[in-house]
């Protein structure tokens, strides 16, 4: 698994950064218990637009997928799905510590545990579940590295595509389709 | 002009003689002797008012006249392409080649015919000959029907020509309708009788019913000719009841609606209520054929309006609207035809991503629906421009708003097949299917960039339509440069192409210099992450506009109506058949009793 | 036609673009108010649209891109168009039919890109906004008729010069009252602002027409947005409100204008697209009537 090593951005790449650093929209995939802090993220309490955050509605849309907490594994395939159809640049951010190691559901038959051999995470967001201002936090934390040019995954998950690609299979085998509506 | 006759007849029988031997060489030869026919004819354009007579026959040429068989070769020319595929599909291909061009035939005398009797005759050729055709499509009965309304249609003209011949003492057009000025009560007699011709001819509501029924079920390469061409001879006899016959002399002591003659103006809503009426069906249908027939509804529509208003502008939006609608719609159906060519369907929800495999028909069907819902820079939007202008100028709000009820439904209904045919995902039957072939890519490319042509220099036809318009007396209406005047607005449609080329080309520059897009498959689309391996089912051709026409769905349908007068009718045949053919003996004995004894007592006296 | 007229069409395109993208960053904020926010800078817009540009995309076939770049180029094209305080880059193109129908080329063009994204969701988004379009159009349309009728011209420029130098009381507004609140609702139709957005519903079909752009192309549908917004607002503006007689004027009118609709459109819930359909033909089309009839019958609004 080779690292992406270069940080020398053409002046595209700067000026790109500096605006996708300051409007990010998000695809918040509703996995887990997560997805319960964000409605008060958006909200007049804590306002994320004012960071030119947004919620979007297809992945086309989307800069940020958002794994709000545990992922069962037949979800994860729709997770890969939907982050390969995100345009690059783009990021992942784990939430809670379901994405981080497992969490509670560290010894389920049924749930991943580590989030980032299978998708490559940006940044994770601790707790359990992490309150809106963690979330806040962490996000002031992703603009300063999209902005840095230090957000990579995406070119991660390209160069070490078989890598992922491997990990995917192993967790999800191989699917034999009969119909439409059964796998 | 008689040549023409002559040469037109003879090769119908040669096309005949032809397709006996070789049923494809007897199809190319219609296309021959139609550009034979449109080109002789275009030469004709410097001798109006030019007559000739061909044994009891008489024409004469007239700018109107020429106009309107110019409009319809063109219509036969460009569809007589498609003929020599379609050989194999009928069942009497011979008799189909002749009858196409016995059609042509009678559509063109009628434009030039001098006489009522001639105008009769030819009147008559065209509807048989084209009802023999509509027969050999996809249903009888709908050939049953074209049949029966256009004897209501032939009945009235029968009845008007013999009345204005027998009042009048003339049989001359012009001289014979122009006598009603004197005569009132007649006239409106005869208006009415004429007019109704060409209502159903047009297909104005409530006389329809054929019209979707024979352009839905006829062959795929006679529909253009239905809706593009043979339409507009119901126009050329609204035209003459209204331009020809005085009918604002005759109805001059009406009630007048914003200085309309209350009986026009009670047409005028005819007309109202069938772009309504055929923009609502349109929206409804699943077949493309259907669509465009009901389409063609709602176009006879604005053709009525404008020619019934006898004015500067829309008279000549009316006019050239016919033009427009007969190039679009031909091209549209033709487009449907080369796909149902392809594939064997033109249930919508059948098709889709026909685009990836025949791009050329696509964009043939663009620009088609582009002109006929009226949106710059194609020609249907002139006409309906010149239309919009005249309503709102005389203050026919009810018009107006119907008009714009056509217009902006248009848009739905047109959008219909472009979506359900041509967009949306190519279910994997038609992974193969080719292009339509070069002889029919070309009739349809003739058809597109006439559209293109009438859109961005519209005043090479309205030059012919003031020309008309100076010859009625009303005011014409004024072209300058590539400036089109009216009393109340202007445009100039060269300019608006060059801005409208502008803006594309700025856009286009833009997205030239923006990073190259990635390719990915139709299949590749969102779906909410849920995977779906069918492309059918991810196609959304079916009850397109569903909330819209639950609307309207439960609308009383004029259908019903029709068919119960229908029974009534055949009931009262049955009823008069069994006086005289009963199986009892009895009734037959006391009949030629009867029948002798009336003979008896006729011959004593 | 000289080299000067379009060199002003292309500034009248890039002026429009970022004066209205300004207006909406703003309006973004007074939103954000309204829900006691603070909402995001007054140019956070132009970040959102740039970030698009700056992104990777991917096409779904010729017609997917062609369709774009129609509709923006036809959008474009139709903001030259537009009189603006008196000043046009081409004299004598403002008639109001040409340019309510050569905005059509524009939607067209994006209802044809986004139906070619082989995506149902964009089929029925169009299939909505067309549907949508059938409900407001008609009574704004009218109203339209009757204003032409009235004034017997039927260019824009012409109809708001005809409103100016007597006060307020010499806008259409206050002369056509019925008609000027149709057309104002009519607006509200037109910008797709709520209760009439049924069409971008991002829950229900994913952003309707939209739901496949991302990259390069959802960056020229937010200016295509944005541009629309500017011709239809200044239509209504010209048509009722007079216009401008100079270009401040212009755009002050313009920014209450159109925040008015942004703030009423904040409080409002969303009609079912059938329920639009309903509510435009009972209502603001009966309100058109009476207004025509009376105008054209009894003369009144002179
Ligand atoms: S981290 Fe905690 S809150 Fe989040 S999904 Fe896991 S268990 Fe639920």
């Amino acid at each position: 698994m080779h690292e992406v090593q270069k940080n020398d951005r053409s002046l595209w790449e700067v000026v790109g950064d500096y605006f996708r650093a300051n409007s990010i929209w998000m695809k918040w995939y509703c996995t887990g218990c997560g997805a319960i802090e964000m409605p008060p993220t958006m909200t007049s309490r804590f306002d994320m637009e004012q960071l030119g955050m947004g919620p979007m509605a297809t992945p086309r849309q989307a800069d940020v997928l958002l794994i709000t907490g545990y992922l069962s594994t037949k979800t994860l395939r729709r997770v890969i799905y939907s982050y390969e159809q995100m345009q690059d640049p783009k990021y992942v951010v784990g939430f809670g510590s379901c994405t981080l190691n497992g969490g509670i559901y560290y010894d389920s038959y049924a749930t991943i545990n580590q989030l980032d051999k299978y998708l490559p995470v940006d940044l994770y967001i601790a707790g359990c579940m992490p309150r809106p201002e963690a979330i806040m936090n962490s996000f002031g934390e992703l603009i300063e590295m999209i902005k840095k040019g230090e957000a990579k995954g995406w070119k991660h998950y390209k160069e070490n595509h078989e890598w992922y690609k491997a990990n995917q299979m192993d967790s999800l085998g191989e699917v034999i389709i009969h119909d439409e509506f059964h796998e | 002009m008689t040549m023409i006759f002559i040469f037109l007849g003879l090769s119908l029988l040669l096309s005949y003689v032809l397709s006996r031997k070789q049923p494809t060489l007897g199809a190319y030869f219609t296309i021959i002797a139609s550009l034979a026919g449109l080109i002789s004819v275009y030469l004709l354009r410097n001798s109006v008012g030019v007559t000739e007579s061909f044994y009891y026959l008489n024409f004469q040429i007239t700018t109107i006249g020429w106009y309107f068989a110019m409009i319809l070769l063109t219509v036969y020319f460009t569809s007589a392409f498609f003929n020599p595929f379609w050989m194999d599909e009928l069942i009497y291909p011979a008799a189909y080649n002749s009858l196409y061009l016995l059609s042509l035939v009678g559509t063109i005398g009628l434009f030039f015919a001098q006489d009522l009797m001639t105008l009769f005759i030819c009147w008559e050729t065209a509807v048989w000959s084209s009802m023999l055709i509509v027969q050999q499509g996809k249903s009888r009965q709908a050939a049953w029907v074209y049949f029966v309304i256009s004897a209501i249609g032939s009945m009235s003209t029968l009845f008007a020509v013999l009345l204005t011949m027998y009042l009048s003492g003339t049989s001359e057009i012009t001289g014979a309708l122009t006598y009603f000025t004197t005569a009132p009560v007649a006239g409106a007699l005869v208006f009415g009788a004429f007019i109704l011709a060409g209502l159903t001819k047009i297909g104005i509501f409530p006389f329809h019913v054929w019209l979707p029924l024979a352009h839905g079920s006829a062959p795929h390469t006679f529909s253009p000719v239905l809706s593009g061409g043979l339409v507009k001879m119901g126009a050329y006899i609204a035209y003459l009841s209204v331009a020809v016959f005085p009918a604002y002399q005759v109805f001059g002591d009406s009630l007048k609606i914003q200085g309309v003659p209350l009986p026009i103006y009670g047409l005028m809503i005819l007309g109202a209520a069938s772009i309504v009426y055929g923009t609502l069906r349109a929206i409804q249908q699943e077949d493309a054929k259907r669509l465009l027939a009901y389409s063609s509804v709602a176009n006879g529509g604005y053709i009525l309006i404008g020619i019934l208003m006898m004015d500067q502008m829309a008279f000549a939006g009316g006019l050239m609207h016919l033009l427009n609608h007969a190039v679009a719609s031909a091209a549209a159906f033709l487009a449907i035809a080369a796909v149902a060519k392809r594939t064997g369907t033109t249930k919508m929800s059948e098709l889709g991503g026909i685009i990836h495999r025949m791009p050329i028909t696509y964009t043939v069907y663009l620009i088609a629906i582009i002109s006929m819902a009226g949106i710059p820079p194609m020609g249907g939007f002139v006409s309906k421009w010149l239309i919009f202008q005249g309503l709102s100028e005389k203050g026919l709000i009810l018009l107006a708003t119907a008009a714009a009820f056509g217009s902006i439904g248009s848009y739905m209904y047109v959008f219909r097949p472009l979506s359900a045919v041509f967009l949306g995902q190519l279910a994997p039957k038609y992974e193969h299917i080719k292009e339509a072939n070069p002889v029919m890519v070309t009739a349809m490319l003739i058809l597109t960039a006439m559209s293109l042509l009438l859109g961005v220099l519209p005043n090479l036809v309205l030059k012919t339509i003031a020309k008309i318009q100076i010859e009625l007396g009303i005011n014409p209406i004024i072209v300058n440069g590539t400036a089109t005047l009216t009393e109340n607005g202007s445009v100039d449609m060269l300019q608006v192409f060059t801005v409208f080329g502008f803006g594309f080309l700025l856009i286009l520059i833009l997205f030239m210099v923006l990073p190259k897009s990635r390719r990915v498959g139709l299949m590749d689309t969102y779906t909410s992450a849920e995977f779906i391996h069918t492309p059918e089912l991810l196609h959304y051709g079916h009850s397109f506009y569903a909330p819209f026409e639950r609307l309207y769905e439960k609308w009383p349908s004029v259908l019903p109506l029709y068919k119960r007068m229908s029974m009534k009718l055949s009931e009262l045949g049955e009823w008069a058949e069994s006086f005289f053919f009963h199986p009892d003996p009895n009734r037959a004995v006391l009949w030629i009793v009867v029948v002798a004894i009336v003979v008896i007592i006729g011959g004593a006296q | 036609m000289t080299l000067m007229n379009f060199i002003y069409g292309f500034l009248a395109v890039l002026g429009a673009f970022v004066f209205q993208t300004s207006l909406t960053g703003i309006n973004r904020k007074v939103t954000a108010r309204l829900q006691k926010r603070r909402g995001p800078k007054w140019y956070q817009q132009f970040i959102d649209i740039f970030k698009a540009f700056s992104k990777s995309s991917i096409t779904h076939g010729w017609v997917y891109d062609f369709g774009a770049i129609m509709a923006l180029g036809g959008i474009a094209a139709t903001v030259i168009f537009i009189p603006v305080a008196g000043m046009q880059a081409f004299p004598g193109l403002d008639n109001i039919f040409v340019i309510s129908y050569v905005l059509a080329v524009g939607m067209l063009g994006m209802a044809m890109s986004a139906a070619g994204s082989g995506n149902p969701w964009a089929s029925i988004g169009v299939s909505r906004a067309l549907t949508n379009m059938l409900a407001y159009d008609i009574p704004f349309m009218v109203v339209v008729f009757t204003l032409i009728y009235q004034h017997n011209t039927g260019s824009v420029s012409e109809l708001a010069s005809i409103q100016q130098g007597v006060g307020i009381l010499g806008w259409n507004f206050f002369k056509l009252p019925l008609g000027g609140i149709v057309s104002v609702i009519a607006l509200f139709g037109m910008l797709g602002k709520k209760p009439f957005d049924s069409f971008i519903a991002p829950a229900e079909i994913a952003s309707g027409p939209m739901v496949e752009y991302g990259g390069k192309q959802l960056g020229m549908m937010f200016t295509l947005h944005e541009l629309m917004t500017f011709i239809e607002v200044s239509l209504i503006l010209n048509l009722f409100f007079g216009g401008g007689e100079t270009l401040l004027i212009y755009m002050v009118k313009y920014a209450i204008l159109y925040t008015f609709t942004n703030i009423v459109s904040g409080v409002m819930p969303r009609f079912k697209i059938d329920q639009a359909v309903t509510f435009f033909y009972k209502v603001p089309l009966g309100l058109a009537f009476i207004q025509g009839l009376l105008v054209i019958y009894l003369g009144w609004g002179y």
